[in-house]
């Protein structure tokens, strides 16, 4: 291996992750992201930095056209006023959204399910008495139904990755329709956009054109297929998967040394 | 729309961008930040079925009289002390111009309506009036107008019982966007961030809703500048499409922190647009005859321009001055 | 509207009744009435049902068995995890939670600022925010003081008659007995002025009966009048102004004070448990009598270290910003 990538061994999950995303996110340059709180936050400074200087970030919590000169701690970290278009408040914040103004929404979540479907309120089958209570729906409802796309980020767990979510926070491409609750397609509520990737600690998934179920599109360095499938909770289709581009030194680097060199999110 | 874009260009060039049938949406109210330089290029461009949005008043009136306008949508007439607005009145009067009246909140919740991406909202506003008059919409014929039908909603307005909070009977009132908005101001930087002093009127909501912004502003400072004070600016530069150096471009509306409004010439306007004479003598004369905005300027001459210059710290000019 | 509005924070908060419902300014860490809330434990208010987001500011009311129920969209503090005590009462089915979207609470807010009874949105469709099953607004009405604030359902579904966008959820407006903001500035008759993020502030607090203020310093009313432009809470919106300097600690102010982290963290680890709550609050809130006593034992010294810099508005990490 050439002086210019990083050994599997040489970095973390977590940065995997956020660096993949980050190249993701290649795809947005110059285009309107609503970035979720935690690792997005990284992901879209990395990218900012790396590959897509002229993405355009709103937060929920009022901003447009941020761009702080720190790695902010969440969405609501004064580092995101200075330097911003306009600084408002969240429901100026999320009405870019409901305009259908956002071209891709970034956001992070406890479980995922084949049909891209992400939970954020709670994990058990008891709402009045959850196994593990989260905090809500926050943006990721609206990021959900509103944005042109979504990108999730997520650790790769069994538990996590899971066939049905147990509630139903940002819709993804099977949605429900009340008051029944039975899964329809997103379209027949008349709902655009839907998610394209989830990128985890262990690669990155797609969704098919025709059954919209989750596929493996990109499996990390060092990461095999088999790897995948043990730590999915559904039988995950791994056909089309291909590997990864290893990770550059240099993104390793602008992590660790210029985007969170105190290591505030513990990525390493 | 990229955040580095550089979105300055002339004001020939950001008119050229609005098309006949356009539902249009002129800044401020009144006398006040009206974008009066972009009407009287609109006139220049000699545009057509405009659709106006809010009010027909001092940077609306001109349009109507020149043909440039063929219905309204709003609330409001009149030029505040200068009397009614006299060709809108003139053309109501003669069948060639189509006024639909709705309320001044609903303008308001149509507007932000628009802005939050909603296709309605409720409200009690109007109930009552002739304002829900079926004989008075002209919901189809604007519809018909519209370059952009869907721009337009099905049903001016729809009635129903209120299922939350035992409020009886209440109005669903849709969401007005416009195909372009023009929005003149104090300063705006390269990028489209804008700051307004004094009332933001609808400005504020409209932009949102308005598939093409065009800012005309005072004074183009550095987008570093105001973004300083994030807090201060009223318009993000996500929202703007287009950046104009206008100075003087409400003129002979008022602007805070920079002039105040020139009685006198909205006086003579008023008297003139009485008749479809002197009305066109008007034209002729402050549009026609000056082919730009600077020539314009030019005819007003500085000093009486420099009489008008607001005095801080009240940003207007005292009438002891 | 002459009259002054200051007065002290134990008056303040003396108007506050059990059973109202309460919105507080700020969101996760950022300008939280902290002190407002350590005085309604102190005041041993009740079944206060909470709307909007909860983090550290609601969780102290959880903790302080304050809080009846909640109603809201964001139940963290943060990058400290989720509000603890919310989360453990949660999941012991203490708490009564009812889940509605972010930008469902800016349209109900925004819907109650205009005078309108609902706004159309296709907000939360699909979502499991529409699950009847899971609706607990029947229950936050019991607890609820004032039963007319509420609206007699969650939402209803229609056809949108005007533009073509087919099913649309019809959200009700959010109203609410009191909404204390945390603020930078505010005049003794009220005008208040907000730098960075406005939250839900300037929509709130025209949708509440009673409106406190919370200031981190109070200024002459006529400074704030010279540029009116740049205040975000008109004086005839606010009842009661409190000069309450440091009064989102552990929070942060924009321009005045950077996040307390390991105050933040500390009340993280405390909370884990019941009896870490009771410790917590029996140190920062029951022996410190009031905010004054609060200050003084976290020290002047503590406090320096946290002050924002200008031109940035909080305190880069090179000079010792949070970590």
């Amino acid at each position: 291996m050439s002086e210019k990538f990083v050994r599997p061994e040489d970095y973390s999950p977590t940065e995997a992750m956020v660096i993949y995303a980050a190249r993701f996110l290649k795809n947005f340059d110059g285009k309107r992201g609503l970035i979720g709180t935690g690792l997005p936050l990284v992901a879209t400074q990395l990218a900012k930095m790396l590959y897509c200087p002229n993405m355009i970030t709103f937060l929920e919590t009022g901003q447009a056209d941020a761009n702080p000169q720190e790695l902010p701690i969440s969405i609501m970290d004064s580092r995101l006023t200075f330097g911003s278009s306009w600084q408002m408040g969240d429901p100026e914040g999320l009405f870019p959204l409901s305009r259908n103004e956002i071209d891709f929404g970034f956001i992070g979540g406890a479980q995922i399910d084949k049909y891209g479907n992400v939970n954020s309120t709670f994990v058990g089958d008891d709402y009045n008495k959850p196994t593990k209570r989260l905090a809500g729906t926050a943006g990721a409802v609206d990021i959900g139904v509103f944005a042109k796309t979504t990108v999730t980020l997520m650790a790769h767990q069994k538990r996590r990755v899971v066939e049905m979510v147990d509630y139903l926070t940002t819709p993804g491409w099977m949605v429900k329709k009340w008051p029944e609750g039975h899964l329809v397609r997103r379209e027949e509520l008349g709902m655009k956009g839907g998610p394209s990737t989830f990128v985890s600690t262990l690669g990155v998934m797609k969704f098919d054109d025709e059954t919209k179920e989750m596929y493996v599109d990109k499996v990390f360095p060092g990461i095999s297929v088999a790897d995948i499938k043990a730590n999915t909770g559904f039988d995950i289709d791994v056909e089309r998967a291909t590997q990864s581009d290893p990770i550059l030194l240099e993104e390793v680097r602008i992590l660790r040394e210029e985007i969170d060199p105190l290591n505030i999110y513990r990525m390493r | 729309m990229q955040a580095k874009t550089n979105k300055l260009v002339s004001l020939n060039e950001a008119i050229q961008t609005i098309h006949d049938g356009d539902v249009l949406f002129m800044g401020s109210f009144i006398d006040s930040r009206r974008p009066m330089a972009a009407a009287h290029e609109i006139i220049r461009q000699q545009k057509k079925r405009l659709i106006l949005l809010a009010q027909c008043s001092l940077a609306e009136d001109i349009l109507v009289g020149s043909g440039c306008a063929a219905a309204w949508r709003g609330c409001y007439t009149g030029m505040a002390t200068f009397g009614l607005s006299p060709a809108t009145l003139r053309k109501i009067e003669s069948g060639d111009f189509f006024p639909d009246e709705i309320g001044h909140i609903d303008i308001i919740l149509g507007a932000m309506a628009a802005m939050v991406g909603s296709p309605f909202v409720a409200t009690r506003a109007t109930l009552g009036s002739d304002v829900l008059n079926e004989q008075y919409s002209r919901n189809e014929y604007i519809k018909d107008l519209a370059g952009h039908p869907e721009m337009i909603p099905h049903q001016k307005f729809v009635l129903m019982e209120d299922p939350f909070f035992d409020e009886g009977v209440i109005k669903l009132q849709p969401a007005m966007p416009a195909d372009v908005a023009i929005i003149h101001v104090q300063q705006a930087g390269e990028k489209g961030t804008a700051r307004i002093s004094g009332s933001l009127a609808f400005d504020h909501y409209f932009v949102h809703g308005a598939r093409t912004v065009i800012i005309t502003a005072e004074q183009v400072v550095p987008e570093e500048y105001l973004r300083r004070d994030p807090n201060r600016n009223q318009i993000p530069c996500t929202a703007v499409d287009m950046v104009v150096e206008v100075p003087w471009g409400a003129h002979p509306s008022q602007v805070q922190n920079f002039y105040d409004t020139d009685s006198q010439f909205i006086k003579d306007y008023v008297t003139a647009a009485k008749s479809e004479e002197m009305f066109s003598q008007w034209i002729q004369e402050w549009v026609f005859k000056v082919n730009s905005w600077d020539e314009y300027l030019g005819k007003l001459g500085a000093v009486r321009l420099q009489k008008l210059r607001s005095s801080p710290p009240f940003g207007y000019r005292p009438r002891n001055i | 509207m002459k009259k002054s509005k200051i007065v002290t924070l134990q008056e303040a908060i003396q108007e506050i009744q059990d059973g109202d419902s309460v919105f507080f300014g700020g969101i996760v860490e950022d300008r939280r009435p902290i002190a407002a809330v350590c005085e309604m434990v102190r005041q041993q208010k009740r079944n206060l049902v909470l709307l909007g987001t909860c983090s550290m500011s609601g969780d102290i009311l959880v903790g302080g068995g304050c809080l009846g129920a909640y109603r809201g969209c964001y139940s963290s503090n943060g990058a400290f995890g989720i509000s603890p005590n919310l989360k453990r009462w949660s999941e012991e089915g203490r708490l009564i939670i009812d889940d509605i979207g972010h930008l469902d609470l800016s349209l109900g807010l925004l819907a109650s600022m205009a005078g309108s009874p609902f706004i159309a949105t296709k907000s939360c469709l699909g979502t499991d925010v529409l699950n009847p099953e899971y609706d607990n607004l029947p229950k936050v009405r019991e607890i609820a003081r004032s039963k007319e604030l509420l609206p007699a359902k969650k939402y209803q579904l229609m056809e949108d008659p005007f533009y073509d966008m087919g099913t649309v959820q019809l959200f009700p407006a959010i109203k609410c007995d009191v909404c204390i903001c945390h603020v930078q500035q505010a005049g003794e008759e009220g005008t208040v002025r907000i730098d960075g993020s406005l939250t839900f502030d300037h929509f709130a607090v025209h949708g509440a009966k009673k409106v406190i203020i919370t200031a981190e310093q109070v200024v002459s009313e006529e400074f704030l009048r010279r540029d009116p432009n740049r205040n975000q809470i008109p004086c005839t919106s606010v009842d009661m102004v409190v000069e309450a300097p440091w009064g989102a600690h552990p929070g942060q102010v924009y321009n005045f004070y950077d996040m307390d982290i390991p105050f933040l963290q500390d009340y993280a680890k405390h909370c884990a448990t019941e009896e870490g709550f009771q410790q917590w609050a029996d140190t920062w809130i029951y022996s410190t009598k009031n905010h004054e006593g609060y200050l003084d034992k976290l020290g002047a010294a503590r406090l320096e270290r946290l002050r924002a810099i200008p031109p940035y508005g909080y305190r880069p990490r090179k000079q010792g910003g949070m970590k």
